[in-house]
């Protein structure tokens, strides 16, 4: 039984804002609630009022000028079967068909997976390696922040505390680009994700890769894309060894009951390994 | 549209509409409540069970407008216009679903406890992928956790309906 | 959960050992703790921890006492305090060393860190970060203030 909350409706986003400045710590955005109701459940958080924020216009999958336009309050499900990103990001496609469980999938959010920011998450990896930018609005003003910059700390993101997650923008990438995300786990939530893009034009370029889930949030790791940056396809393989060791040790791995530090960054490692093969095919 | 009372000492009430298992329910629902505890609880439908209550297993499962959900984690004033099927519901006149038929006639459940979850997510496995393969199945009721059977029954009875359904067997899209 | 701090300060081992029994001085280099108050002087305190990891949280009302004491060198204490809101428990089991080391001081200690109850769902790997955290700040502030002084 959950603890009596009010519920607010808005239908704009400045209303949310106002509310959440008027109501500070003691109201929480709840857009599919598949990670605040589990913690309200728990009796880990409270909260006053629940601000539902699904009258809001936030749920389209637009294709302007050249980038991909997803809205915050898009389901898994909605991204994992529509056509736009099937074509334009197969990796974003598969990465949420494989979220969580189907009832998960149908009601949770992708603006509601990266705001909570638990660790054990999928897509925020990726979209940090794809460059994506976050669409933060509040009543007078919005603004974009990188993907790499959104995720603080475990369950803490770059958001002001009136700030609504609106859109999350990703460049489309052109015929050169690859990129894929794997990830591994043997519990509920995943234990280590890796995400990784590039473009390959003989050479292997604008490198991205992205640790998820092994440490308290996803990071970009530049000292493994240092190794297959400019590099040639063969000898970029030859250095997903190493790439795969750096990013463990930079993937602050925790130990916790979905492994131990050593254990989570060998993972890593196999990890990067094969998604980088995986998109190369 | 949430109407909250005016006064704050007393509770905020919600009236919702829908339909459950075809037909029309009204009721006041309070934001707080889940949709386990409404249909276990207020309208006396106890099929749906309180298992893992994490969402996690899948007992809990019930059809809203045909899409599988979690009811211990759902807001029970989320259904407000929508349809929500019930296992009660799958069986018409008395005439079996041929899922549920084809779970007795195969073995698909030994305790039960999962059975009324695992049934209805498998219908919406099957009015949305009506031939699905082995690995299809698997990946969508992968989020429903069965103790007893090892799931090998569980797989043949829903490949067994999907092939009674395609070949023009009862089957109801509510 | 146990951890392991030293930090060298830039002051004598009896001006450390003064700072450590101002309540109010010392009490105020934990982040997160207030509202400090002598229930029995060198015995028996209380003081309040507040502590936040996302929307997470807590807030413990906390007992200190005073197990055992070494003039000038050790201090061993325990404290305890219960989250009845969120249904957890914490038990923290310090022991307190100074040692000279030419004209400073090497502050050390060892905390034995017990988490019960509800929040241990949050991830025993979260935790442990955010005491090494609490542990580490305390350990900076109470150089910084000690230095400060001089």
């Amino acid at each position: 039984m959950l603890r009596r909350f009010r519920l607010e409706e808005p239908e704009h986003v400045s209303q949310v804002s106002e509310l959440l400045s008027r109501f500070g710590d003691s109201a929480k955005i709840y857009a599919g609630g598949t990670e605040l109701l589990l913690a309200m459940k728990e009796g880990l958080v409270q909260y006053e009022r629940l601000i539902n924020v699904k009258n809001l216009n936030c749920r389209d999958v637009t294709l302007e000028n050249g980038a991909l336009s997803i809205g915050a309050l898009s389901t898994h499900r909605e991204l994992e079967t529509s056509k736009t990103i099937k074509e334009k990001l197969p990796a974003l496609a598969k990465l949420e068909h494989n979220v969580a469980n189907v009832r998960v999938r149908q009601v949770g959010t992708l603006g509601g997976n990266l705001c909570f920011a638990e660790p054990h998450a999928d897509p925020g990896t990726l979209l940090i390696a794809l460059g994506a930018k976050m669409i933060a609005e509040k009543s007078s003003s919005q603004r974009e922040l990188d993907a790499e910059k959104f995720f603080v700390d475990a369950f803490e993101t770059a958001l002001e505390p009136d700030e609504v997650l609106t859109k999350i923008v990703i460049p489309v990438p052109g015929a050169a680009g690859r990129s894929a995300y794997l990830k591994f786990g043997y519990l509920e939530r995943p234990s280590v994700g890796v995400g990784l893009a590039f473009n390959l034009n003989g050479q292997v370029s604008s490198m991205r890769i992205a640790v998820g889930c092994a440490g308290p949030a996803p990071r970009r790791v530049p000292e493994a894309e240092a190794l297959l940056e400019g590099k040639s396809r063969e000898e970029a393989e030859r250095n997903l060894a190493q790439a795969g060791a750096l990013a463990g040790r930079a993937a602050q791995a925790i130990t916790d009951l979905h492994g131990s530090q050593d254990y989570k960054e060998h993972i890593v490692g196999i990890l990067l390994k094969r998604a980088f093969l995986s998109a190369l095919s | 549209m949430a109407k909250p009372m005016s006064r704050a000492s007393e509770a905020q009430l919600i009236p919702i509409s829908f339909t459950l298992n075809g037909r029309l329910q009204e009721i006041d629902v309070e934001p707080h409540e889940l949709l386990l505890d409404v249909v276990r609880e207020r309208l006396g439908l106890t099929g749906a069970k309180r298992s893992c209550d994490v969402q996690v297993c899948g007992a809990c499962t019930l059809l809203v407008d045909g899409r599988p959900v979690s009811a211990c984690t759902t807001l029970a004033f989320e259904v407000r216009g929508r349809s929500v099927l019930t296992i009660e519901g799958l069986a018409e006149n008395g005439k079996l679903h041929p899922l549920q038929q084809a779970f007795i006639e195969h073995g698909g459940f030994q305790c039960g406890f999962c059975t009324p979850g695992m049934i209805l997510a498998a219908k919406a496995l099957l009015d949305e992928n009506p031939d699905p393969s082995e690995a299809e199945l698997k990946h969508f009721m992968h989020g429903n956790i069965c103790r007893c059977t090892g799931y090998k029954k569980i797989i043949e009875s829903i490949m067994a309906a999907a092939k009674t359904m395609r070949s023009g067997g009862q089957g109801s899209s509510s | 959960m146990q951890f392991q701090k030293e930090v060298e300060i830039r002051a004598s081992r009896e001006k450390v050992w003064q700072f450590i029994w101002d309540v109010d001085r010392f009490i105020a280099c934990v982040p997160g703790c207030k509202e400090a108050k002598t229930l029995e002087q060198g015995k028996r305190y209380t003081a309040t921890m507040v502590e936040k990891v996302g929307p997470f949280k807590v807030e413990f009302p906390t007992n200190i006492e005073v197990l055992e004491r070494e003039e000038m060198s050790r201090i061993k204490a325990q404290a305890s305090g219960a989250d009845n809101k969120i249904g957890s428990r914490m038990k923290i089991d310090l022991d307190v060393n100074l040692r000279e080391q030419g004209d400073n001081t090497i502050l050390g200690f060892v905390a034995g860190v017990n988490i019960l109850g509800k929040l241990a769902a949050l991830g025993h790997g979260i935790i442990k970060r955010k005491a090494d955290q609490v542990l580490d700040e305390f350990a900076q502030a109470v150089k910084k203030q000690l230095e400060g002084d001089s």
